[in-house]
């Protein structure tokens, strides 16, 4: 098992453009992807995640642009000598062929030897834990094990990278979760740089080592999960990953690099920015797990924001509860509140004040973007 | 099976009309099958004993079976060749996009709803003008124009039912265009490939149209029946004939479709569960 060599680059998009008739799917992609990663593209449908990936395996051809794979130019190249090898949605597992025979594919074709095939397709079946499944056919399978033979076909001829358009979507809840761990678990085991396609935003915070997040053909952001949900840079990313409350202001004053909005007696909202003038319109948000919820009678804190308002609906989930509250500047906000006794006491009608910190607050649309948007 | 939409009086209506309908479609080969036993040289009732004369004499009718010798060498030459463009005309129409599809479609199923004896008529004329000798390879050409049209519409939708990422999944394993057909698509679709050349080869077999337009020195065992019709003695052993030949041709059918069902639910399994994959958990 090689170790993730994370200097070097696996698959390199520059430029990349692919246009299906009228409609421009991919515009102007360049991304690299190192080597040992794993890396998600993530978006919603139609956004161009599924095209690029098809783009790097060579089922599209790019209309600009080159595709690398560890450093080669290999725009042009046909699928079948491409070095990658992919992970289908419904697995396409052959159906009149075993499982044996199904991870055994591609090694037949490269004309490896037949000790060595029979040797690298048990030992793979193993990494995926399908021990003794070897000459069953794929509909006698589960969907799960369907899906770790189709793992085992593609890396068993140990690729450059393993791709993998939306591979869990078709399974339910519980058994995803498993196989996000698994998958997790093979990469790492195997070192193999995973390209990871799919439209779940925690799927791809659950694994990723760094995501894209792709909106319209265009890459809007590449970070890791923390950097692309705690400082998004564009609304379509901060809106994307998780929930958000979204408020518009107004600066009244600048303390330093914090700029303050009055919205009422001991209410304020802060954030932080760089260069605000009194007078200007800030779009800002707060992650509604960010923003607590205390009681009118509770004592005012001089630093963060607070702003008051009414609970106008109580959302009981489990772990956590939602609350919509009503505040004083006519805007709905959502706050996540973990469950305990206090969260229990609140109930719709409420008068309550919701705060948070200075930076639990960002600015959408362009400060404090950390870089790696593509235009 | 209970339907709501129909009384049960409807019922027992539609039950003796489609028994009117079997025997409207059966009683004739019935008939035919009782006077092929029949040992009389007229064929009337009442009917005059049991024999099997007709059956020895049709064997022993050197001209009949080679007749019937040429038929099998068309019919099987023209399904194979049907078969073939049938292949490639149905993967050209379900995996391809390219300009005109619909009017390719359309020419390529327009000889079914052409007339045998004006396709015969145009294909005579053709061959003079080519100069190409009539000959049993001229009946086979005539006879590929006629099954095509069958082999696409039997092949088209099977190919249909096999995911096309199965053959990009090939591909991206390090198959060759020409590998993937034949390790995956073809064995994919085998069952419908049979059906399809059954379908063309009897066609083929019992066509008498165009073939009697193409024929050179040799004619084919249904044209040769056709002209025999007018001997009355001949007619009896011409009966037998036929009713071997049904049986045949029966057996084989039933046989083929048999093992098509068969398949057809083994794949029917396997795309199902491979295509709409369960959510069971992992044992």
């Amino acid at each position: 098992m090689s170790t993730p060599r994370a200097s070097r680059v696996a698959i390199g998009l520059e430029g990349v453009r692919k246009r299906f008739g009228s409609i421009t799917a991919v515009r102007q992609v360049t991304l690299e992807i190192r080597e040992g990663e794993f890396f998600s593209m993530l978006g919603p449908s139609g956004c161009g995640k599924t095209t690029t990936l098809r783009l790097m395996a060579g089922f599209e051809e790019p209309d600009e642009g080159r595709i690398l794979l560890r450093g080669v130019d290999v725009t042009g190249v046909p699928p079948n000598r491409r070095e990658v090898n992919m992970v289908f949605q419904h697995y396409a597992l052959f159906p009149h062929m075993s499982v044996f025979e199904n991870v055994a594919f591609g090694l037949k074709l490269r004309r490896v030897a037949r000790q060595e095939i029979r040797q690298r397709v048990m030992e793979m079946l193993e990494v995926v834990r399908l021990e003794g499944t070897e000459r069953r056919r794929p509909g006698q399978l589960s969907g799960g094990q369907q899906q770790r033979v189709a793992l085992a076909r593609a890396l068993v001829n140990r690729p450059t990278a393993l791709l993998l358009d939306e591979p869990l979507g078709a399974l339910d809840v519980k058994l995803r979760k498993e196989m996000q761990l698994e998958l997790k678990r093979i990469q790492l085991e195997l070192g193999t740089t995973f390209v990871y396609v799919t439209h779940d935003q925690e799927e791809a915070l659950a694994m990723s080592d760094r995501i894209a997040i792709m909106n319209n053909g265009d890459v809007e952001q590449i970070g890791s999960g923390r950097e692309v949900y705690e400082r998004p840079a564009t609304t379509f990313v901060a809106g994307f990953v998780g929930l958000l409350n979204e408020l518009d202001v107004r600066v009244d004053e600048v303390q330093g690099d914090i700029a303050v909005m009055r919205t009422g007696d001991d209410e304020r909202v802060v954030v932080s920015a760089d260069d605000a003038r009194p007078g200007d319109r800030l779009r800002i948000a707060v992650r509604p797990e960010r923003i607590c919820i205390e009681e009118r009678s509770a004592p005012h804190t001089a630093h963060g924001s607070r702003l008051g308002g009414v609970i106008a609906r109580v959302a009981y989930l489990g772990t956590f509860t939602q609350f919509h509250v009503d505040t004083s500047i006519g805007i709905r906000v959502t706050s996540h509140r973990l469950n305990d006794e206090r969260t229990d006491m609140l109930s719709a009608g409420d008068q309550v004040f919701l705060c948070w910190g200075r930076d639990d607050a960002f600015i959408l649309g362009g400060a404090g973007s950390s870089g790696g948007d593509v235009a | 099976m209970t339907d709501v939409a129909i009384s049960r009086r409807g019922l027992r209506v539609l039950k003796a009309c489609f028994g009117l309908l079997l025997l409207f479609l059966y009683a004739p080969i019935l008939i035919m099958a009782v006077f092929s036993f029949n040992d009389s040289i007229t064929v009337t009732f009442p009917l005059s004993g049991f024999t099997l004369r007709w059956y020895r004499e049709f064997l022993s009718n050197g001209e009949l079976m080679v007749a019937l010798r040429a038929s099998a060498i068309v019919a099987a030459t023209s399904s194979a060749i049907a078969v073939a463009l049938g292949i490639s005309a149905a993967v050209a129409l379900v995996r391809k996009r390219f300009f005109g599809k619909g009017a390719v479609s359309g020419l390529l199923l327009a000889p079914l709803v052409i007339p045998y004896l004006i396709l015969g008529i145009s294909l005579l004329i053709l061959f003079n003008a080519a100069a190409i000798p009539l000959s049993i390879l001229t009946i086979a050409t005539g006879h590929v124009v006629i099954s095509v049209p069958y082999t696409v519409l039997v092949l088209v939708p099977r190919l249909e039912r096999v995911s096309v990422s199965l053959e990009e999944a090939a591909r991206d394993l390090g198959a060759s265009g020409p590998r993937t057909f034949r390790s995956v698509t073809f064995p994919l679709i085998l069952p419908a490939v049979i059906s399809a050349f059954l379908v063309a080869f009897t066609l083929s077999f019992d066509e008498v149209v165009v073939a009697s337009f193409l024929a050179g020195d040799q004619v084919t065992f249904p044209v040769y029946l056709y002209s025999q019709l007018r001997f009355p003695t001949r007619l009896p052993q011409v009966i037998a004939l036929a009713v071997a030949v049904m049986a045949v041709s029966g057996f084989v059918v039933i046989g083929a479709e048999i093992g098509r069902r068969i398949a057809d639910r083994r794949l029917a399994t396997q795309l199902a569960s491979a295509g709409t994959p369960e959510t069971r958990g992992i044992p």
